[in-house]
């Protein structure tokens, strides 16, 4: 199970498992926004590449348009994909 | 008396079932290994590589492997390791530990779609092995249970 729940103004929360099998409806769900971005990783109990994937796009798309994307509050395990894939130096994780 | 014995003692060395070749299986993999971890009393700690590792092959099989019939997933645990075992029916062969390295050092606007699946599996596993026989791929990984 995955959701997005949309908070304030510019602010997400992810919530559940971020899989192959959801990537492309939170790719969809993410293509909606275009605005700087917060996504709250709270309640985030697993990524693998295709999240990773569906984020880097998002990152992308979003910096290209002059708006900030940041990814906060991780569980260890979580955060540890990005750093096994070089990208919590390169995304802006909180 | 109820004689205490370490779950090794009388669980079978590997469990094997097999699951159709759909990411719609992702779930019912999810609570086959999440199982088997509670029944051999492996800490929680590690089911985020252990789903990983298997998501990523078994992705990889289900996109690219090219066949028709369910993928077997196995898994056997002893105290220090836990090995896991898919086996794609009716392929051809296709060494996925001979894939490409990712540049993880690369900047954004470089990276390209794919390969780091494989890349995560390699970062996780202490054995990365395959072997083809009979038209099927077997692909095993071994990982280390650190307490």
């Amino acid at each position: 199970m995955f959701d997005i729940e949309i908070l304030a103004e510019g602010n997400v929360k992810l919530i559940g498992r971020l899989d192959a099998a959801e990537a492309d409806r939170a790719q969809q769900i993410f293509r909606g926004f275009n605005q700087p971005l917060t996504a709250d990783f709270t309640d985030l109990e697993y990524i693998s590449s295709a999240g990773i994937g569906v984020l880097i796009e998002t990152y992308k798309r979003l910096t290209a348009a002059g708006h900030a994307f940041r990814l906060t509050n991780m569980k260890p395990r979580v955060r540890n994909v990005f750093a096994y894939a070089g990208l919590d130096r390169l995304l802006q994780i909180e | 008396m109820i004689e205490s014995r370490a779950p090794s003692a009388y669980l079978p060395a590997m469990v094997m079932r097999r699951f159709p070749r759909t990411l719609g299986s992702l779930e019912a993999i999810v609570s086959f290994v999440h199982e088997f971890l509670a029944e051999r009393e492996i800490d929680p700690k590690h089911a985020h590589d252990v789903d990983l590792v298997i998501e990523e092959l078994f992705t990889n099989m289900v996109k690219y492997g090219g066949g028709q019939a369910d993928i077997a997933i196995g898994l056997e645990a002893d105290p220090a390791r836990l090995t896991i075992e898919l086996q794609d029916f009716g392929v051809e062969e296709w060494d996925v530990t001979q894939s490409k390295p990712v540049d993880v050092d690369a900047p954004l606007e470089h990276r390209r779609p794919g390969g780091l699946g494989l890349h995560l599996v390699k970062r996780i596993a202490e054995k990365f092995q395959y072997a083809y026989r009979d038209r099927t791929s077997i692909v095993t990984v071994t990982m280390r249970l650190t307490p």
